[in-house]
């Protein structure tokens, strides 16, 4: 395992002299700008709104927390679907695209030294990106008085969903050699198992009985990003969730591990 | 019966087979080269000559068979039998978008190369491979001769017992042919590395070789000292177009020329 460092800064060092991670970063902080301008804007007129029809009591419940921070957060994770990708997609298939999975093999090293060092990798690039969605709840901390722990249980919740993102990421591009078959593929999880597990679920069981399938629907209704997500976002930080995000980083990294191995006996 | 002696062979096959669905790829391939032996590893495309060169470096399995790298199996001590070998595939595995030197101190980090000896040896590598004067230019802006010295340096910088080399020739202009043969030369007198390399160019046999493994569709079908081979007046040519004649298999006998 100590070669997990050495695999994970030469990545980071590669990531960065490239044009991919700049874009990406670029994209990520106008678009950052963008949504929180809209939200700012969007709190400052409904707060107007109340204000001119009395309406005391919307106003007391209006706050920084709930109706600026939560949702902006929200929507960058949503963002970060679509990004994400271009970020992992690389990770491994670049090295077969290179040729340089002969070297990495036929080193002595282990196959987690690679999983891991590419895993540390991308966990040190999103939590850059965290650190430049922080950037704007923080200017309202300047100017007004969120909850602090609410707010860092929303970035805290940002940055584990990105870091098990990375381990989808890894394992959609240890499968290919083709770096926009990863993208795709890791695109493809993503939005499944990010957004849409709880709507297939709710149609595929539309015609059936609502006991029978209730813990099966459970189930796959736990193994979807969002209501972990969205607990967290409220300030909500629960075991379950914390589990959530371990077990898809452990699960997915395994399966990338499994399939690199696989390619020595192939 | 080889593993028997008190020193370990630097290589020691014994009936090898990689099977890759039905096809099979190697097969019952044995051999043993003693430290300090340099050996051609020839035969026609598709013989299986890579096939064998990854399986010595553990970068794919064997289906059968036992392969030792200074004594050390590389199926079940696969650390330490890595750590005895320096690799050039084919094409050598290069990061484009790094310089030589990182590029070599990464491998030397990768290799083991203790901490305080690194700096020393990525130098000393680069200088062997005559790199010095492009080590901070990005690998992708050098040309095909460099990335092989690249690729070569890789191999060395770690200074291993064995060194295997997958047509370490191949794709150069003359002259570069001339200095990457002369570096394994060097390498092999200077370095008591014993080396392997795989090529389809008798000439280079002739020129670096002590000694010859022909295979041909996965078997060995020669194992001979070069001063063997061509002792009897005729040329390399000769020798191997006999073989492979007298192994009935005529349509690959002009890839092996």
């Amino acid at each position: 395992m100590k070669h997990i460092g050495t695999i994970a800064s030469r990545e980071l060092k590669s990531l960065f002299v490239s044009p991919v991670a700049y874009v990406v970063l670029t994209l990520w902080s106008v678009i950052a700008g963008t949504f929180f301008l809209a939200s700012l804007l969007g709190f400052n007129e409904r707060l107007l709104r109340a204000q001119q029809l009395q309406a005391y009591q919307a106003m007391s419940e209006m706050n920084l927390n709930d109706h600026l921070i939560e949702p902006f957060i929200g929507s960058m994770w949503v963002i970060l679907l679509f990004l994400l990708p271009a970020i992992t997609m690389g990770l491994v298939a670049s090295e077969k695209a290179n040729g340089t999975d002969e070297l990495l093999l036929t080193s002595p090293l282990s196959i987690w030294d690679i999983v891991f060092g590419k895993f540390l990798a991308g966990t040190g690039f999103v939590t850059l990106m965290t650190v430049i969605v922080a950037f704007f709840p923080a200017i309202l901390f300047y100017y007004g008085d969120p909850e602090l722990g609410k707010t860092l249980a929303g970035l805290l919740a940002l940055l584990l969903v990105s870091i098990s993102y990375v381990a989808i990421g890894i394992f959609a591009s240890s499968v290919t050699r083709n770096q926009l078959i990863a993208f795709v593929l890791t695109l493809v999880m993503l939005l499944v198992i990010g957004m849409m597990l709880p709507f297939i679920v709710d149609i595929s069981l539309s015609g059936s009985a609502p006991s029978s399938d209730a813990g099966f629907a459970e189930a796959v209704r736990w193994l979807s990003t969002g209501n972990h997500i969205d607990r967290m976002l409220q300030g909500l930080i629960d075991t379950s969730d914390l589990a959530y995000y371990a077990i898809t980083s452990a699960g997915f990294l395994l399966l990338a591990k499994t399939v690199i191995e696989s390619s020595r006996w192939r | 019966m080889t593993g028997e002696s008190s020193t370990p062979q630097a290589i020691e096959v014994e009936g090898l087979e990689k099977r890759y669905g039905d096809f099979l790829a190697v097969r019952e391939l044995s051999f043993s080269i003693s430290a300090g032996e340099v050996v051609g590893l020839l035969g026609p495309n598709g013989a299986g000559k890579t096939t064998t060169m990854r399986i010595l470096t553990g970068f794919i399995s064997a289906t059968n068979g036992v392969a030792r790298i200074a004594g050390h199996d590389i199926f079940t001590d696969a650390l330490n039998a890595k750590r005895c070998v320096g690799y050039l595939p084919e094409t050598p595995p290069l990061y484009p978008e790094m310089t030589p030197k990182s590029y070599v101190d990464f491998v030397a980090k990768l290799k083991d190369v203790p901490r305080t000896k690194r700096k020393d040896a990525v130098e000393h590598a680069l200088s062997r491979c005559g790199l010095i004067e492009v080590r901070n230019r990005e690998i992708r802006q050098l040309s095909k001769g460099f990335r092989q010295r690249v690729g070569l340096a890789q191999a060395i910088v770690h200074e291993p017992a064995v060194l295997i080399l997958d047509e370490p020739t191949v794709g150069l202009d003359p002259i570069q042919i001339r200095e990457i043969r002369a570096l394994i030369e060097e390498l092999a007198e200077t370095g008591r590395q014993t080396v392997i390399l795989s090529t389809h160019i008798l000439a280079e046999v002739e020129a670096i070789c002590q000694r010859v493994i022909l295979i041909d569709r996965g078997r060995k079908v020669l194992d001979q000292p070069l001063s063997e081979l061509i002792g009897g007046g005729q040329s390399l040519e000769e020798v191997f177009t006999q073989v492979m004649t007298r192994d009935e298999i005529h349509e690959d006998t002009e890839d092996a020329a």
